[in-house]
């Protein structure tokens, strides 16, 4: 998938499904890291703002869908790419200068490029801390 | 768990509903006719729990469920009188054995006995009803019927026939010839009408007359009369008493089975007949099934607007159209609202478990002790009431065994003999409350220490507070009883309380004064619920603010900013801009407030108003409250509803108040 200008790595086991995308309702005050709120089967579903974690960028043009996680949390996709069967080679340690290294993981080379992981618990753990700092 | 079992868990939970509810109506006096219906019904409760406790790979329940059946049996064949202990101790049993249901459905394994409670008390029933040699009796035959007859009928309505007319019961026969178009409902209107005004043993097949068509029945029935006889004109065939039981020699009477002698019904209608489940689940009350039959016809309604609608939109007519929408968007509220009242059970139905518990266990703990509840009528959602039915049992078996003291020792400390456990549950905000209070020894904070260093919980030299220590009492494995109790260790300890209340997104919190007794409060947040709420606007977004915690609303006769002070009904208080408490851009001035106060009674003790500025008072209004998940949480925010125009956000009036003291803090704080 892409998404906040970068290709990345779900696991299928962190993603419920894959919706259409609305518009997100913004919620009243400041939530660091939420865009706002989307209807989901009837239940409000915060949307990532990926512009604002560390080492987040902002998205390249609107999304193309949702990627609804099992935890409850959806993520804006600029482009749904495919998916892999097998990984293509091994994990490899990710570089500790990303700024993003709080919520991606290792990476894997695909087609000569190292594309990352989203780290699903570190993205949580981040949003939580997020709330409790503000 | 197989999620396919959805179902037969759900029957269950029904059926102990059920069975609880007819074992109330057993505490009251009743005829004997419906005390045998009620007691029928019973049996086929508890026969059907076994079946499905074998369905669902449980033997062990199975045995228990079977045993309470055979008791029942026992109850209905006469060996046994509904007595006051008799109930309670079904009651305790039902009880048993629906905590085990609980455990099993979160994967506990099965105990060894699920009727350990009540293990003595069956077991002596059980002794009492057994039949001693040659005491068995059958007086079937004294009835005038052909020996075919009496052939076809099965051991339990022997059993019956000689129970009533021990009793001195006259036993009757209505032959009735019914048509074949309707020989059913009309059966069943007569068995009915029969049943209210006695006791109908068995519907037999009877010879019809030559000359007449259709299908003949004899029905037996025991009772003072049979007149006036429920058929219409051309039913009956015959009716007559069968046997009188005067002719019962006074010899066999005297060993007679325990049967109730039989009312004299009064006169009038016929006496309301205790619930009797034909094996039906109705998994819903009737009136909501009707309220929801209701809200069909408001649906077709709006499938018709729908449809006017769209006709007009296609002819630009568009003043009528935003009326249609509005009266749609009421009815669908309307129908969502009927739809969210059936998922909602009072709380009374977990209070309605705990009492006979509180009783059996005040009896074998010798410890008087008077229940006091409140909040009853509070509606909460099935799932989480069930979810938090074990935990809080548990929590009143540790106040009765650990928390009161006994009779003696509270005398001597200058306390009534009888203890005081008063449960309660409220709503606060977006959070439901339950408090479990005792009068008895609270908690001993020198023992938990003591346990607390002794599991590796506290270092030596450690000075704990009093609600860490607490706390510790929540930890897993924590017990400072050395032995297990009867009553309270089985195997559900504190941490199991804890963790089912935090898996709820809930928290635990208890507190203790030595002698003068424990408080533990469960919070549990409200997932969806219906509030009536103010609708104001602020910053071009519509809120809804519940009333029940709006004191108040008025027009300022000035510009009013945030830090000062208004005057309502001559007192000054603060005011603070809402956009101020939800960290919204603030307004220049506002000239409507609303006057917040505290939950727990306005001007009440210890409660507080602030005035909460807001930029438009738009009306009043029911909301379906949907609430907000952990992480899009927002401070002063209880939850959103969606409205026409975009989410109308639900504030949490508690935290409203809180987020206005701070702002007005700041505010002094800065100047």
């Amino acid at each position: 998938m892409r998404a906040a200008g970068r290709d990345l790595l779900l696991s299928t086991r962190d993603l419920r499904e894959v919706v259409d995308p609305s518009p997100p309702t913004p919620l009243p005050g400041v939530l660091p890291g939420i865009q706002g709120v989307v209807l989901h089967q009837g239940e409000f579903l915060p949307v990532l703002a990926w512009e604002e974690l560390p080492g987040g960028r902002r998205p390249e043009g609107p999304p193309e869908a949702l990627a609804v996680l099992r935890t409850r949390l959806a993520l804006p996709l600029e482009r749904l790419v495919g998916t892999l069967d097998e990984l293509p080679g091994p994990w490899e340690e990710p570089d500790d200068d990303d700024a993003a290294r709080g919520w991606l993981g290792a990476s894997v080379q695909l087609r000569g490029v190292a594309v990352r992981q989203l780290d699903v618990d570190g993205l949580l753990d981040l949003l939580r801390r997020f709330r409790s700092e503000h | 768990m197989d999620q396919s079992f959805d179902d037969v868990w759900a029957e269950c939970e029904d059926l102990f509903g059920q069975a609880r509810e007819t074992l109330a109506t057993l505490k009251e006096p009743q005829p004997a006719h419906v005390v045998q219906a009620s007691v029928n019904a019973l049996f086929r409760t508890t026969h059907t729990l076994k079946g499905m406790a074998g369905m669902l790979g449980y033997p062990v329940f199975s045995k228990a469920a079977h045993r309470l059946e055979d008791i029942f049996d026992l109850m209905r064949k006469g060996r046994l009188r509904s007595t006051d202990s008799l109930i309670e101790t079904l009651e305790a049993g039902v009880l048993a054995l629906e905590s085990g249901l609980d455990g099993l459905r979160r994967g506990r394994p099965e105990p060894e006995d699920y009727l350990q409670p009540v293990r003595r008390q069956i077991g002596e029933l059980e002794a009492m009803a057994r039949p001693t040699e040659g005491q068995a009796q059958d007086l079937t035959t004294l009835l005038d019927l052909p020996p075919e007859t009496l052939r076809a009928l099965s051991d339990y309505e022997r059993m019956r026939v000689t129970a009533v007319l021990l009793a001195g019961t006259p036993i009757h026969g209505l032959g009735v010839c019914l048509d074949y178009s309707t020989f059913d409902e009309r059966l069943r209107a007569i068995s009915e009408a029969l049943a209210a005004r006695g006791e109908l043993i068995s519907t037999l097949p009877w010879d019809l007359p030559p000359e007449r068509e259709g299908l003949a029945f004899l029905l037996l029935w025991a009772g003072a009369t049979l007149e006036p006889l429920p058929v219409e004109a051309g039913e009956a065939l015959e009716s007559r008493q069968l046997v009188d039981p005067a002719l019962i020699p006074a010899s066999l009477r005297a060993p007679a089975s325990p049967e109730p002698a039989p009312e004299r019904l009064p006169e009038g209608p016929a006496a309301p007949m205790a619930p009797v489940h034909d094996g039906e689940i109705l998994r819903l009350p009737a009136q909501r099934v009707e309220a929801l039959e209701a809200r069909l016809m408001t649906v077709g309604q709006l499938r018709d607007n729908a449809s006017r609608l769209l006709r007009r939109v296609e002819e630009a007519e568009l003043d009528a159209p935003r009326a249609l929408l509005s009266e749609m968007e009421t009815g669908l509220l309307d129908v969502q609202k009927s739809l969210l009242q059936m998922r909602m059970v009072k709380v009374e139905t977990l209070f309605s478990r705990i009492e006979p518990m509180v009783k059996s266990l005040s009896r074998d703990l010798g410890k008087p002790v008077r229940l006091q509840v409140q909040g009853g009528e509070l509606e909460v959602e099935r799932s989480l009431l069930s979810r938090l039915a074990d935990p809080f049992l548990h929590l009143v078996r540790n106040a009765l065994d650990h928390g009161l003291e006994l009779p003696s020792e509270r005398l001597a400390q200058g306390k009534t003999e009888t203890g005081t456990l008063k449960l309660s549950a409220s709503q606060w905000g977006r959070n439901l409350r339950f408090d479990l209070r005792d009068d008895g020894r609270g908690f001993d904070l020198a023992r938990i220490e003591a346990r607390g260093l002794e599991l590796g919980l506290l270092e030596a030299g450690e000075r704990p507070d009093p609600d860490r220590l607490l706390r510790l009492s929540l930890e897993p494995g924590f017990s400072t009883q050395d032995q297990a109790s009867q009553i309270s260790g089985r195997g559900v300890g504190m941490d199991v309380v804890r963790s089912e209340v935090e898996s709820l997104g809930g928290e635990i919190h208890l507190s203790t004064e030595p002698r003068r007794g424990s408080l533990i409060r469960l919070t549990l947040p409200l997932s969806r619920a219906v509030v009536n709420c103010l609708k104001v606007r602020c910053e071009g977004q519509v809120f809804g603010i519940p009333l029940a915690s709006v004191l108040r609303v008025q027009a300022g006769r000035v510009p009013l900013r945030g830090g000062e002070r208004v005057e309502v009904l001559g007192t000054p208080i603060p005011l603070e801009s809402l956009q101020a408490c939800l960290s919204l851009r603030e307004p220049e001035a506002q000239r409507t407030f609303v006057v917040l106060t505290q939950q727990g009674g306005p001007a009440g003790r210890g409660s507080f108003e602030v005035a909460i500025g807001v930029d438009q008072v738009l009306g009043r209004g029911d909301v379906l409250l949907r609430s907000l998940p952990e992480l899009a949480q927002t401070p002063g925010i209880m939850g959103g509803s969606p409205q026409e125009d975009g989410i109308l956000w639900v504030v949490d009036p508690e935290a409203v108040l809180g987020l206005a003291m701070d702002s007005l803090m700041r505010r002094v704080a800065s100047v």
